[in-house]
C-alpha cells in the first residue's frame, strides 16, 4: 500500500473511531418515556436525506477480457476507493399541491484520481383535487413491477443493481395522472396510471430514439387479496411492450409474485461467431417468478427466477468475450484497438447491461436479530447465471440500532470459468464498507 | 326387571341430553355475552374512522432505546395505515393494512412490497399486525367469557388461520370495558406475548382509554417495547386513502 493511500486509509479509520464513541455515548442517555406532540405539526416545507461514507477494497481479475476497455494500473492487483455521498429530499405542500425533488451529490477517490458526479434524480409538481385522482409533472422515477432483483414490466424503471436494489434512481420527465377507486367484495382497488414521456433533445434522451413521445399505462387491482397490474408500452423511442404482475399472501409467512414481459418488436445487435454484427428485430418473452418467505426463527428468503427473453446466450456472450480476448491480444501485440472499440460499441449496445444473459437465479436470506442482538442484520445474497454457471456470492452484516445511523459490511466473491459472466467480470472479489447518517 | 331397566335407562338419556342442552345454552350464552363485550372494547378503544399519532420505544436488556413516531388513519374494521414521521432513517415509510394484506412503502424503493403481519417493520417485540392493529372483533370470536373479580376474562380464538395469533387471552375491566392484559398465543399454544394497557386518559370527545401499551415477550428476555397514544381524533376519511398509490402521499393527510 503507498503512504498517500495508508494516510487515507488510516484517516478513514479514525474517522470511524470517532464516529463510534460519538455514538455510543449518546444513545444510552436515560430518560422517562415522553411524548411532545408539537415537535410533529405538521409544516409546509419538509425535508431530510442521509450523508454516506464508503470503502470499497477490490481485488482486480487480471485474467479479465475487461481489463483493456477500463483504466487500470497494468500493476495494480487491487484497488481501493473512497466515497461520500449526500442525498436531499423534502417537499413543500400548499393545500392540495405538493412540490416534491431529490437530489444527490457524491465524490470518490481511488489510485486513478478523483470523480465527482450531482444530479437530481427527482422534482415534481402533483396536483390532487380528490383523494381519487392525482396528476403530476416533472422528472419522476418510476419502480414499477413486484420483483426485487430484476422487473421485465419495468417499462420506465431504469435498471437497478440486484445488489443494491433498494438505492434511489433517477427519474425521467413525465406528465401523469393517477386514478384510483375502492370497491367493497371481491375487486377491493382499481387504480389506472397513465404517463406521457416526451423524448426530445436534453430530455430523456437517454429512453430511447430522440423527437417521439412514449405513452405507458398500470392498470392496478386488488382482486381477491391479489396485487395485479396490466401494463403496456406504447411509442417510437423504445418498441412496444406488454406486461402483467402479481403478488399474494399464500400464508403470514409466505408470499408469491410474478412478472411476465411480452416485446413483439425488440431490436437487438447480435455479434456472430465470425465476428459479423446481425442487426434485426425478434419477439422477446421475459419473466420472473419469486418468493418471499419468513421461517419462525426470522429467517427471510427472497429467492426468485428470471427469464430474459431479450437476453444474449451463452454462446453469443461467449463471441463477445472472445472478441474482447482477441481485442486485448491485438491491442497488445500490434497496439491497435479496432476490435476493442467493436467490443467497446457493443458494450454500450446491449452487452454491457447488468445480467445481459438469459436465465438467472437470485436468492437472498437476511437474519433478523440473531442472538438477540436488535437491529443486527447478516445475511447473503447470491446471483446465479443459470446458462454458464458463474456466480456472484455477497455475504454482509448491517446494524441500525444506533438511531438515524446503518452500518453495513459486505464482501462479494465472484466465480464463473473464463468467458463466463462472472467469472470476467473485472473484480473477482470486493470488501466494502458503508456508513449512512440520516437526517 | 327388564322394564324397569329400560325405564333407567331412558331417564338417565333424558338428564343426560337436558344437561347437554343446558351447558350448550349456557356456552353459546356465554360467547354471545363475550361478542358484546368485545365489540364494547373495541369501541372503547378507537372511533369508527379515525387519525392518530404514536411513539413506539424499543428498550433493550441494558436499558438503550430505540424511538418512533408514527402518524396513523384507520377506517372501518379492516383498512389501517401508518406513517413513520420519526427518526430520520424511518421518515417517510408508510405501510398500509387492508384485511390480512399488509404493505410496506419505503421512499428509496418507491414501491409497495407486500409485508406479513408477523415480520416487525421496526424491531423489537411489536409486529407488524400489533402495529397495524384492526378492531379485535373483526379478528377474533369469543369462545368463552368468565369473571374474575372486577375483570372478565375472555378466551378469543382467530376467525383465519391468516391471523398473527391464534388465540388471546383479554383480561377486560368491568367497570371500563377497556382491556388491561391481553396474552397472544401460538397454535402451538406457546405463549408469543403478553400486551399490557396502562394509564387511562381523556383523549376528548368522549374518548376515555389506556394512552400505554406495553409488551413484552418471552421470545425476547429482557427486552420491552412501549406504545404511547398522544392524540386520537375522530377524521372523515375516503375510502381510496387506503390504496396503494396512496402509500407515497399519506403525509398529505395530516
Amino acid at each position: 500500500m503507498s503512504s498517500a493511500r495508508s494516510c487515507i486509509f488510516f484517516s478513514f479509520l479514525g474517522l470511524l473511531a470517532w464516529f463510534s464513541v460519538f455514538i455510543f455515548s449518546t444513545c444510552r442517555a436515560d430518560e422517562e418515556f415522553s411524548f411532545n406532540l408539537d415537535e410533529f405539526e405538521k409544516k409546509p416545507l419538509d425535508w431530510g436525506g442521509y450523508v454516506e461514507l464508503k470503502w470499497n477494497h477490490a481485488k482486480i481479475n487480471r485474467d479479465s477480457v475487461f481489463l483493456q476497455l477500463n483504466p487500470a494500473d497494468d500493476s495494480d492487483s487491487s484497488l481501493d476507493q473512497y466515497s461520500g455521498t449526500l442525498q436531499f429530499d423534502g417537499s413543500y405542500n400548499l393545500k392540495s399541491s405538493t412540490f416534491n425533488w431529490l437530489a444527490q451529490a457524491s465524490a470518490s477517490h481511488d489510485d486513478l484520481g478523483w470523480y465527482d458526479v450531482a444530479d437530481v434524480f427527482e422534482a415534481y409538481a402533483s396536483l390532487r383535487p380528490t383523494p381519487l385522482a392525482t396528476i403530476s409533472l416533472g422528472k419522476k422515477s418510476y419502480k414499477w413491477g413486484k420483483g426485487y432483483a430484476w422487473n421485465p414490466v419495468g417499462f420506465l424503471n431504469r435498471t437497478k443493481d440486484p445488489n443494491n436494489p433498494e438505492e434511489s434512481l433517477e427519474g425521467f420527465i413525465t406528465a401523469e395522472a393517477d386514478l384510483v377507486k375502492s370497491f367493497t367484495g371481491d375487486l377491493q382497488t382499481v387504480a389506472l396510471t397513465t404517463v406521457a414521456l416526451p423524448v426530445v433533445e436534453h430530455i430523456n434522451e437517454d429512453f430511447g430514439e430522440t423527437y417521439n413521445v412514449d405513452l405507458a399505462a398500470k392498470l392496478y387491482l386488488l382482486y381477491k387479496d391479489t396485487d395485479i397490474d396490466f401494463l403496456i408500452l406504447l411509442g417510437n423511442s423504445q418498441s412496444e411492450r406488454f406486461g402483467f404482475d402479481f403478488s399474494k399472501n399464500l400464508a403470514t409467512n409466505f408470499e408469491i409474485h410474478g412478472e411476465l414481459a411480452y416485446i413483439p418488436n425488440q431490436k437487438q445487435v447480435t455479434l456472430q461467431e465470425d465476428g459479423s454484427l446481425l442487426r434485426g428485430e425478434e419477439s422477446a418473452l421475459s419473466s420472473l417468478l419469486g418468493i418471499r418467505y419468513l421461517s419462525e426463527s426470522d429467517v427471510t428468503s427472497i429467492v426468485e427466477y428470471y427469464h430474459n427473453g431479450s437476453g444474449y446466450s451463452e454462446e453469443e456472450m461467449g463471441n463477445f468475450y472472445q472478441l474482447l480476448a482477441e481485442g486485448n491480444a491485438q491491442f497488445t501485440t500490434a497496439g491497435l484497438n479496432d476490435q476493442l472499440n467493436t467490443a467497446r460499441e457493443l458494450s454500450l449496445q446491449g452487452y454491457g447491461r447488468p445480467q445481459p444473459g438469459r436465465d438467472y437465479l437470485y436468492a437472498r436470506i437476511t437474519q433478523k436479530d440473531p442472538f438477540d442482538i436488535l437491529y443486527l442484520t447478516p445475511g447473503i445474497t447470491t446471483i446465479y447465471n443459470l446458462r454458464d454457471e458463474s456466480i456472484s456470492l455477497s455475504p454482509e452484516v448491517a446494524y441500525t440500532g444506533v438511531t438515524n445511523w446503518e452500518f453495513r459490511l459486505r464482501y462479494t466473491y465472484l466465480e464463473g470459468n473464463s468467458l463466463t459472466e462472472f467469472g470476467e467480470k473485472l473484480n473477482s472479489s470486493k470488501l466494502e464498507l458503508r456508513i449512512r447518517y440520516f437526517f | 326387571m327388564l322394564l324397569q331397566l329400560r325405564k333407567n335407562a331412558i331417564a338417565m338419556l333424558s338428564i343426560l341430553m337436558a344437561f347437554s342442552f343446558t351447558c350448550l345454552n349456557s356456552t353459546q350464552a356465554a360467547a354471545a355475552d363475550g361478542s358484546e363485550i368485545l365489540k364494547q372494547v373495541d369501541r372503547n378503544l378507537q372511533p369508527d374512522a379515525y387519525e392518530m399519532y404514536r411513539k413506539l420505544i424499543n428498550v433493550e436488556p441494558d436499558g438503550s432505546k430505540k424511538e418512533f413516531v408514527l402518524y396513523s388513519v384507520k377506517k372501518g374494521q379492516d383498512k389501517m395505515a401508518a406513517l413513520f414521521l420519526s427518526p430520520a432513517s424511518e421518515k417517510g415509510r408508510a405501510t398500509l393494512r387492508i384485511g390480512e394484506n399488509m404493505w410496506l412503502y419505503i421512499p428509496n424503493v418507491g414501491r409497495p412490497i407486500r409485508i406479513t403481519s408477523l415480520q416487525s417493520v421496526v424491531g423489537g417485540v411489536f409486529n407488524n399486525s400489533d402495529i397495524l392493529r384492526l378492531d379485535y372483533s373483526a379478528e377474533y370470536n369469543a369462545e368463552n367469557l368468565a369473571e374474575e373479580g372486577d375483570s372478565y376474562v375472555l378466551d378469543l380464538k382467530a376467525k383465519t388461520t391468516a391471523i398473527a395469533y391464534d388465540r388471546l387471552k383479554m383480561i377486560v375491566d368491568k367497570k371500563t370495558v377497556l382491556p388491561t392484559t391481553i396474552e397472544c398465543y401460538a397454535a402451538s399454544g406457546m405463549l408469543i406475548k403478553t400486551l399490557y394497557y396502562k394509564k387511562p386518559k381523556d383523549f376528548g370527545d368522549g374518548l376515555i382509554r389506556p394512552s400505554v401499551l406495553e409488551t413484552d415477550s418471552p421470545l425476547y428476555k429482557g427486552y420491552k417495547s412501549v406504545m404511547i397514544y398522544a392524540k386520537i381524533k375522530k377524521k372523515e376519511l375516503a375510502d381510496e386513502v387506503f390504496t396503494l398509490n396512496y402509500l407515497s402521499k399519506v403525509d398529505e393527510l395530516r
